[in-house]
């Protein structure tokens, strides 16, 4: 026990030394040469804007508003009816944004968002019960027999799942073609406003991604760093498994996953992430086969380090590379194929999702263009973001792009 | 060679054995599972005729025994040799020649052998016919890109095919058929299926009942073809681009009078300009190859027009005709977004060539660019296209669920998103096993091709 600790330490003492001269990790270093190409600079901006946009979605889209005074009582129905999953975006993020402005070790700070988001997450499950029965058109009908004395709404005041009953048959609507209300991106067959669904849809979209490629990535790290570490048989019966996992197409391996598993967001996430790590484990296992052969990792054993140490303080470091580009190219993957799923009617049964709302968009008989373009459109920039963002990733780990830019 | 090929062949055996175990896995571990009860739930059945049921499926397929029972009674199913059972479902004897049985579908209660017969074919030759389409497009992109690295060409089209990519196919193909072929706007394809009913009383090839309308056919369309072909590669930029555009311009009017029928309205402006003016975009084009196919492919198409505006006699489309007709938005959809994956590793693949000495040297030599280009680089950089279309495939594979379920085309994609939902569980395993094993064989052909394109490599 004491031998591991005084390891620990002195592994502490190596690990500047071991990644050389400059400052900044590779990693970081990678990603500041990406975010110098403009590509990735409009791609990373609609990506903060969604998260921006998933975060603050209450305060965004709601039908319930956000402060009114009733009888000179000043009350916020917003807050009353938040959910524990809008609570824990919303304290998440400012946590988040405190611990990004103190300056703090990178691994720290990711540690901490990590530690906010699971202790809000459980703490909101537990304390945060709103009200179940909300009657949206109370609000409506109080506003306008004059029962408030001011109201603040939101810039979208209609909730996703409020169908615009007290309009009568509120169907079908163009965008701003709406008698008394506008819908900047009109409404759905059942009254509901598109726009206010597309927010909330945002947040299943970047979930899905984020989780599900942290999922992949970090089966096909462990996996692939195994296999490139001990190579030799431990290498062979990992690419066969590699190779099975590669022969059946994703697609149709999520469909069975899906069809048969239920629908619920946090299996979709966990199902998307387990089929997508063969291609992590793949370019980890290149990677590390190169790297085993290097000195500072033989260094490192000779030194009798520990294994996870040698791996992933020695080695992962400096094969992050293809790493941060898969992982780029994988979000986008990942939330097109929650879009296909929901697209095929076997995605999540009650929240809007970009895929589900183009899947409304077919199902029924005339063809609706707000109804499809919108979520499709959504879709697009969102995936051609991550793809942009990879494709820089890519340039940037490129060694040969280096060497030649002066010529060029 | 043949040893090689046998021995990939019974390296496949464990592949899809794992594919199908994972596969069974899935759907035993999944809750509810497949049982006799869930067979006949939601039949209205006496208790009696419940019971008989129940024992029938139990007896046919195990579904009371074990979970590994039943994989390996499955497994010994689908092998051409195994054991035999006898009436009771006892083991009765071991027979090389019992023949290889896929089951019986649950729903459509027919062999799933014929099922896969029937639809695979349709999906295969969806996508034998986006390959050429995908590779084409994606080799001419690509070379240029290379040969133009870092200019203008090169990034445009880096950025324009990602962003192809990107666009979502089931976005395209709801849009396609939203404004191609519904009712609402242009009715120029067909909505759904593979072939018309009427078609498949049809003769094969397409028949004309006036000789005069024939030859107007293939004069007008090849005169415009011609026409177009000799614009494209004698003229100068503006001479191409000016009665181009106007073409375009007219097309795009004439477009603008199928949607909206009365007089001058905004519709007829706004495509009129927007045909001309990606026509005028295509005609001032540097690159000659795809300018020349693209308007040498416009005139054609016009001379088909006017043919058919003018023909006399009746004129019956014929099975091949209609079943092209028909495939036209589906391959586009299906196509569109592998060009970009493709071209990018078809510039790859040309850089580094250009760069090599053996093509220094024969520029040295004095052999021209354009043949240092495609004589002696282009054949170097195909490897890696070779070794692409095996990846290539599952991809496509994939990309055929969406487009078959979008264009209501009866086919393996659809097939498997039907027994998925329908939790037919000999389906599900069958067409697991037909596109793993197409997959495999798909990495199969392309090695081959490799060895054949590359006389250093060989597999004795």
């Amino acid at each position: 026990m004491t031998d591991g600790q005084a390891l620990g330490l002195r592994d502490k003492e190596i690990a500047p030394s071991a990644s050389m001269a400059p400052a900044r990790s590779y990693a970081a270093q990678v990603l500041r040469d990406a975010a110098s190409i403009w590509g990735a600079r409009l791609g990373l901006i609609w990506i903060v804007m969604l998260a921006f946009v998933a975060v603050f979605a209450p305060l965004l889209a709601n039908s319930h508003p956000l402060l009114l005074s009733e009888h000179g009582d000043i009350s916020s129905p917003m807050l009353a009816y938040l959910t524990p999953a809008d609570v824990t975006l919303l304290v998440s993020f400012c946590i988040g944004l405190l611990v990004m402005l103190v300056p703090l070790r990178a691994r720290t700070r990711l540690i901490a968002i990590m530690v906010t988001l699971a202790t809000v997450g459980g703490l909101s499950l537990v304390y945060v019960t709103p009200s179940p029965l909300a009657v949206y058109s109370d609000y409506r009908i109080k506003q306008q027999t004059g029962a408030y004395d001011w109201v603040v709404r939101a810039s979208v005041p209609y909730s996703p799942k409020d169908y615009l009953r007290d309009y009568g048959d509120a169907g079908l609507e163009a965008p701003l073609e709406a008698a008394r209300r506008t819908h900047w991106m009109g409404t759905e067959e059942n009254g509901a406003d598109v726009l206010s669904r597309m927010i909330y849809a945002s947040r299943i979209a970047l979930g899905i991604g984020l989780v599900a490629t942290g999922i992949a990535m970090f089966i096909g790290i462990i996996l692939g760093g195994l296999m490139g570490y001990f190579s030799g048989r431990v290498d062979m019966i990992g690419m066969r498994l590699v190779e099975i996992f590669e022969a059946v197409p994703t697609l149709f391996l999520l469909l069975t996953l899906v069809a048969f598993f239920g629908r619920s967001l946090y299996l979709m996430m966990v199902i998307i992430g387990i089929t997508g790590w063969p291609g992590y484990a793949r370019y980890v296992r290149a990677e590390f086969l190169k790297l085993r052969q290097q000195e500072f990792v033989q260094a490192a054993i000779a030194f009798g380090l520990p294994l996870r140490s040698i791996l992933f303080r020695h080695m992962l470091p400096n094969g992050v590379g293809p790493i941060l580009v898969n992982a780029s190219f994988g979000v986008a993957s990942a939330i097109l194929a929650e879009a296909v799923l929901s697209f095929l009617g076997l995605g999540l049964v009650d929240d809007p999702s970009w895929g589900q709302m183009l899947n409304q968009a077919v199902q029924s008989s005339t063809f609706n263009w707000w109804m499809a373009l919108f979520p499709g459109g959504a879709i697009f920039f969102t995936v051609f973001a991550y793809n942009l963002i990879g494709e820089a990733l890519r340039d940037a780990i490129d060694p040969h792009l280096k060497k030649d830019q002066p010529e060029t | 060679m043949h040893t090689y090929i046998l021995r990939r062949l019974v390296l496949m055996v464990p592949t899809l054995f794992g594919i199908t175990l994972i596969v069974f896995a899935v759907m035993a571990a999944a809750p509810g599972g497949i049982s006799a009860q869930s067979l006949i739930q939601g039949q209205n059945l006496e208790p009696g005729a419940k019971k008989a049921m129940e024992d029938y499926y139990n007896r046919l397929y195990g579904l009371d025994q074990p979970v590994p029972v039943q994989y390996l009674r499955w497994l010994n199913n689908i092998s051409p040799a195994g054991f035999t059972f006898d009436a009771n479902n006892e083991i009765n004897g071991f027979s090389l020649s019992k023949g290889s049985d896929l089951g019986t579908s649950f729903y459509y209660n027919r062999p799933v052998l014929d099922l896969v017969a029937e639809r695979l074919p349709i999906t295969l030759l969806l996508n034998v016919l986006s390959l050429p389409i995908i590779y084409v497009i994606a080799i001419t992109i690509g070379v240029r890109a290379a040969t133009e690295r870092g200019k203008r060409f090169d990034t445009t089209s880096g950025v324009v095919l990602l962003g192809f990519w990107s666009v979502p196919t089931m976005l395209t193909g709801v849009l396609m058929i939203a404004f191609l072929a519904s009712d609402q706007y242009w009715r120029w394809f067909p909505t759904a299926g593979i072939n018309e009913r009427a078609a498949l009383e049809m003769p094969f090839m397409p028949h004309w009942s006036a000789t005069s309308d024939v030859l107007m056919l293939v004069s007008l369309s090849i005169a415009g073809a011609v026409l177009m072909v000799a614009l494209s590669r004698k003229g100068g930029k503006a001479v191409r681009a000016v009665p181009f555009g106007a073409l375009g311009a007219v097309l795009g009017v004439l477009m603008a009078g199928d949607v909206a029928r009365a007089g001058v309205s905004l519709v007829h402006v706004l495509l009129g300009a927007g045909v001309g003016g990606l026509f005028v975009l295509i005609g001032r084009a540097d690159y000659e190859l795809p300018r020349t196919a693209a308007m040498g492919l416009v005139g054609f198409g016009v001379g088909v027009g006017l043919a058919a505006a003018l023909a006399r006699g009746a004129f019956v489309r014929g099975f091949l005709l209609d079943s092209l007709w028909h495939l036209v938005l589906p391959v586009i959809c299906l196509s569109y977004t592998s060009f970009a994956f493709l071209s990018k590793l078809t510039r790859a693949a040309v850089l580094e060539n250009l760069l090599a000495d053996y093509a220094r040297t024969a520029r040295a030599k004095g052999v021209s660019e354009s043949d240092v280009l495609w004589r002696h680089v282009f054949r170097n950089s195909l490897l890696p296209l070779i070794t692409a279309s095996a990846t290539l495939l599952p991809g496509l594979l994939a990309g055929s669920v969406i487009v078959e379920t979008i264009f209501s085309i009866e086919g393996m994609g659809q097939l498997a998103v039907e027994a998925v939902k329908l939790r037919d569980r000999e389906l599900v395993l069958s067409v697991t096993l037909v596109s793993g094993l197409l997959t495999l064989i798909g990495y199969l052909i392309a090695d081959l091709c490799y060895a054949m394109a590359d006389p250093r490599v060989s597999y004795d």
